[in-house]
């Protein structure tokens, strides 16, 4: 069942088939889960946005238009619940031009639940929790595994394809730069 | 789509895995999510119609936005090419209230499906419907216009 492709679990799944709808789920949860936080919701809103997104592809199975691309069409909702979310709070939507911003509220970034006891790690969580929410959202979807192609990245971002290279160095630079990595080879 | 092997790419290919790892291990999925994500498949409903979100006040920037203490209410509407259902969300606070029309007026069987499960009511003759306890989160209503053949009308999920 892990080496199915997307088309085969969607297709099972609108059929009914449990199974394969938990395997969608365990193949994409981390996904959702990784955008809704990295536009700064709470664990509660992230909850309800990825119950959400969810949700929406099972009232659409079947009707997906490309099902190999299931990925990209899940990030695309998740990022357009958390736009939501974020208007309804009255916080602005981050747009295009804030690669270089800070994020909104500078208190202290998410605990890490005691789990990062090395110190290079708790510092990198630190440096990519005080990056702006752009470049957060950005290297989620560039961490992710499957990593979505810079074709699905721009149709969940609304980028031009040819500006994800350039703002992907941006944001590691800046990444580097606050996690005080000054090795090109990326070691801290 | 792959990037052409350098110096520079290799570099970022080690952050972006180191980045991975740390994140995973910071902010994993809680399991109620994946859990709560994987029952999601029994809403499921091969038999209905499903409409379209044609209006979220949320998302209207001619109105005034306001502040969630404010109470001016959620306006929605759904629409199929047979069937318009409007819906106000009145926030109670730990609850939410819905109150609804359906365009033609009639009446219908709906089933209001939230995080607390179901709640089932019926529109009046002019099409009216209330369903109180409606748990903050996702909802999606199920319409079945009474008398008519047609399949029934199931709108998008809505976080109220």
């Amino acid at each position: 069942m892990t080496e199915a492709t997307n088309a085969e679990l969607l297709d099972a799944a609108a059929g009914g088939d449990q199974r394969a709808w938990d395997a969608l789920v365990e193949r994409f949860s981390g996904l959702v889960w990784s955008i809704a936080r990295a536009h700064r919701l709470s664990a509660a809103d992230a909850a309800d946005v990825s119950q959400t997104a969810w949700l929406r592809l099972v009232e659409n199975l079947g009707r997906i238009r490309d099902p190999e691309r299931v990925g990209a069409w899940l990030a695309t909702t998740t990022r357009n619940e958390c736009l939501r979310v974020i208007r309804k709070s009255g916080r602005q939507v981050p747009t295009d031009m804030e690669v270089d911003d800070e994020p909104p509220d500078l208190d202290s970034p998410p605990p890490d639940r005691g789990v990062l006891t090395d110190e290079r790690d708790a510092a990198l969580w630190r440096a990519f929790s005080s990056i702006s929410e752009r470049c957060q959202v950005l290297l989620r979807l560039l961490m992710a595994d499957p990593r979505p192609s810079y074709e699905e990245i721009c149709a969940v971002l609304g980028m031009p394809q040819g500006s994800i290279g350039p703002t992907r160095q941006r944001c590691l630079d800046k990444l580097r730069d606050k996690a005080g990595i000054t090795s090109l080879l990326g070691d801290s | 789509m792959t990037d052409e092997a350098n110096g520079t790419d290799e570099a970022d290919e080690r952050l972006l895995g180191a980045l991975r790892t740390v994140v995973g291990a910071a902010d994993p999925v809680p399991t109620e999510v994946v859990e709560a994500a994987k029952a999601s498949l029994t809403w499921r409903s091969i038999d209905a119609e499903l409409a379209e979100l044609a209006y979220d006040s949320l998302l209207d920037d001619g109105l005034l936005v306001g502040t969630r203490s404010e109470s001016s209410p959620r306006s929605l509407t759904f629409e199929t090419a047979d069937v318009t259902v409007e819906v106000e969300v009145v926030d109670m606070g730990a609850h939410r209230r819905l109150l609804g029309q359906l365009v033609p007026p009639g009446p219908a069987d709906i089933q209001v499906r939230h995080s607390g499960g179901l709640i089932r009511v019926g529109a009046d003759e002019v099409g009216r419907f209330t369903a109180a306890g409606v748990a903050p989160g996702p909802v999606s209503l199920r319409c079945r216009v009474t008398g008519a053949g047609a399949a029934p009308v199931e709108t998008p999920w809505v976080v109220v």
